[in-house]
């Protein structure tokens, strides 16, 4: 009874986004492997792996990266359509639809926070951009392949292994298969929210934040934004926010569209309408004149904390 | 009499009768002798040479069988049908056999040189085609070190099961090197025959043998990655025989048994974004030979620590550059990309039965990374199901045990609970000294 009545206070909007998660896990990993069925392949690497094809090695030549688009032909054709969604609707992927980061989410989000680790504190944007630079430079340099510390691996082969595939265990019990599976407890698992290893490690988050920082300037994009005016400072959305993308600033939130995935959460459970997911009215000018008298001010909807807000402009 | 005469008329219907069912049978008879001459017209016309020395004539039988010398029942029989479509389907036999002079023959002459000069001429030179600079290349590999069976390999079941370097049939089998299953591959290349090769070299005969016999030549050429790793594979993946392989030791110069990188080489191979490619027909991964023998005649595997192999830590960045693969490999930034390890036997079971437990494998760095993070886990694992059946729940909203705090003071920018009692303690500890003092003073 307890449990149904958790699963009944999980907002709305919540339980589809965790039902497209599910679904998705259905489709893209064992035993049935639907969608990389669909182009014969038995997991989520070689032609539809989205995290290699823009390894970065020194003296590399236009010809090698076409070569490298190529055989991972499927990946690129993937990555831009998320990129392509992100400019729009910002990160709809990461939080919608990535079965690899969405079914640690659902794993940890099962049980209590109490002894998990919290990571959303940490300056999230340094360490996913230095990682990201060492992951897309450093490593292939090195001869450190990307594919060891992969959860897109890793993930796959766990259902893999639950399904029956001797592959998928034999993985699970390898050094680096154990190695990743102990990250994924600790970045994923017990981490609050578990969307940790998508906060610091995932590349292909790194890139999308990217392009949903700069579709974040535009008013036409739909994007998680702030009515300034409306925020009371309750910081319930900063504590529910799974990416840690919301920080109080002068008691009001302001969100990092770097990180932000756009899950709606903060949507859900702000009482006062204060945050939305929502292009910005084009027009600046307020509407709801009576005789001259601006009685109402038009909303004005922030998604990214400017220069000038930080100086109490508003 | 009327019943004798009448006897005598029904004798006799009984009689054409049986006439008849003679004749009947007769025209069986003849009808199947005509379909079976008719059929088998049409399977000789897939002979490709009249066997004008007659060996079919006892070798096509059926259960031909003698016991050899190692008290073997061996069979001699030869199923035409696989001949003709094998490489040398368009030799006669004698052609190679060339030690059997007399009928019927020794066993011991039926052995083959294949590095002898053979009866395909050459048209730019005008010599015979011969397979020695094949063998000297392959002699001199890896796989051809101590080799002292000859060409032929002895005895096929000595060979198939225990020697660890095969010979040139091993790998060049008819199932293996034309399958039945391959022939197709070879139909579309015969199409072109009469209007190209046949501008000049005109007349059946030609066309017949020594055109197809040089096309099939080239079958190696139209094998896939994926053929050649299976040949590979025909050993490589057999860890029990791989167990069996001795390899000298760079350092001391002795023998000793195969350790588990050699005998986890196909697994390891497996899960690396090569094998993984290949696996799903996506022809850029690297097959086994692509690092292995990329240049010549393909044949001339060295092992690592030999200064001229393409696997050789000075020529891995050539080798990798090699064929639009990885051209950057040879710029010297890269020097540490080269040696990505191709045969991670950290990807492979820590613990399984096909190899020997090899105490080197716990010195890997990612042993050591699982020792650090384990009790991690362990304590969080732990504490969560202590949490969950004992904890203390009604507190309103809990936050996590390691960076709850932090998170409480920068992203909502509050004191945590923990710290505003610790202060309010300490204030009333302050207040308590204070009024103490005050008290003394008094």
């Amino acid at each position: 009874m307890k449990m149904i009545a958790r699963i009944k206070a999980i907002p709305n909007g919540q339980k589809y986004r965790y039902t497209l998660i599910m679904a998705s896990c259905t489709l893209f990993f064992s035993p049935f492997l639907f969608l990389p069925g669909l182009v014969d392949n038995p997991d989520l690497c070689g032609k539809v792996c989205i995290r290699r094809f823009y390894l970065f090695f020194p003296g590399i030549t236009p010809a090698d990266v076409a070569s490298k688009m190529q055989v991972a032909s499927i990946g690129v054709y993937i990555l831009s359509m998320i990129l392509i969604t992100t400019f729009f609707f910002g990160r709809m992927w990461c939080g919608y639809i990535c079965p690899v980061g969405g079914f640690p989410e659902l794993i940890s989000r099962t049980f209590s926070d109490r002894w998990k680790i919290e990571y959303r504190a940490l300056p999230q944007v340094p360490i996913r951009y230095g990682y990201f630079s060492v992951y897309i430079a450093l490593m292939p340099m090195l001869g450190i392949s990307a594919c060891t510390l992969c959860n897109f691996i890793t993930i796959p082969r766990i259902f893999d292994a639950l399904s029956g595939n001797p592959k998928g265990l034999a993985f699970a019990l390898s050094a680096v298969g154990l190695v990743n599976l102990a990250l994924l407890f600790l970045l994923g698992f017990f981490a609050t929210k578990g969307r940790a290893y998508c906060q610091l490690l995932c590349p292909i988050g790194a890139i999308d934040g990217l392009v949903n920082r700069l579709g974040a300037k535009l008013r036409f994009t739909r994007r998680i934004r702030v009515e300034r005016n409306r925020c009371t400072g309750c910081n319930i959305c900063a504590r529910s926010c799974m990416t840690g993308s919301i920080q109080m600033v002068g008691r009001v939130a302001v969100v990092d569209q770097l990180s932000c995935m756009s899950c709606h959460e903060c949507v859900d459970v702000c009482d006062w309408g204060a945050i939305d997911w929502r292009s910005a009215p084009l027009d600046k000018d307020p509407k709801r004149k009576k005789k001259g008298i601006d009685f109402y001010p038009q909303p004005q909807w922030q998604a990214v904390y400017t220069a000038a807000l930080r100086k109490g402009k508003r | 009499m009327a019943g004798s005469l009448h006897r005598s008329v029904e004798e006799g219907e009984a009689v054409k009768a049986g006439y008849c069912l003679k004749r009947l049978q007769l025209i069986e008879i003849f009808l199947m002798t005509a379909i079976y001459v008719g059929f088998s017209q049409i399977v000789n016309s897939a002979e490709r040479h009249p066997d004008p020395d007659g060996c079919f004539s006892c070798h096509a039988l059926e259960g031909l069988d003698y016991i050899d010398k190692h008290g073997v029942l061996r069979s001699a029989s030869i199923d035409k049908k696989h001949y003709y479509s094998s490489l040398h389907g368009s030799v006669p036999c004698k052609d190679c056999h060339r030690k059997i002079r007399n009928y019927p023959h020794a066993v011991e002459n039926v052995e083959v040189n294949c590095a002898e000069s053979c009866h395909v001429e050459e048209p730019s030179e005008g010599e015979p085609y011969s397979h020695k600079y094949v063998v000297k290349e392959y002699e001199s590999s890896v796989h051809g070190e101590g080799w002292s069976k000859g060409l032929t390999g002895g005895n096929r079941l000595k060979e198939a099961n225990q020697a660890a370097d095969p010979s040139c049939r091993y790998c060049h089998s008819n199932e293996l090197y034309i399958g039945e299953a391959e022939l197709p591959k070879f139909k579309a290349s015969f199409d072109h025959l009469d209007s190209e090769c046949g501008s000049c070299h005109q007349g059946e005969v030609w066309l017949g043998q020594f055109g197809g016999h040089i096309l099939r030549r080239f079958i190696g050429s139209r094998w896939d990655k994926n053929d050649h790793n299976r040949m590979c594979n025909k050993c490589h993946a057999d860890h029990q025989r791989m167990a069996e392989v001795e390899l000298e030791n760079a350092e001391t110069r002795e023998k000793e048994k195969a350790g588990p990188r050699f005998i986890l080489a196909s697994d390891s191979y497996a899960t690396t974004l090569h094998g993984r490619l290949l696996e799903t027909e996506v022809m850029q991964g690297a097959s086994c030979i692509d690092c292995h023998a990329p240049t010549g005649f393909r044949h001339g595997v060295l092992r690592d620590e030999n200064s001229k192999a393409s696997t050789h830590a000075d020529n891995l960045a050539e080798t990798c550059a090699q064929s639009g693969c990885h051209g950057y490999a040879t710029h010297p930034l890269n020097h540490r990309f080269v040696k990505t390890d191709i045969h991670d036997i950290d990807m492979i079971p820590a613990v399984n039965d096909i190899a020997p437990r090899d105490p080197s494998r716990l010195e890997s760095s990612w042993i050591k990374a699982l020792i650090a993070l384990l009790p991690i886990v362990v304590v969080l694992g732990i504490g969560s199901l202590l949490w969950h059946f004992r904890g203390n729940k009604k507190r309103g909203v809990t936050y996590a045990v390691f960076g709850g705090d932090a998170f409480q003071e920068k992203m909502i920018g509050r004191k945590p609970k923990a710290k505003i009692k610790k202060h309010t303690s300490q204030n009333s500890v302050v207040e308590k000294q204070a009024a103490d003092n005050e008290a003394h003073e008094n």
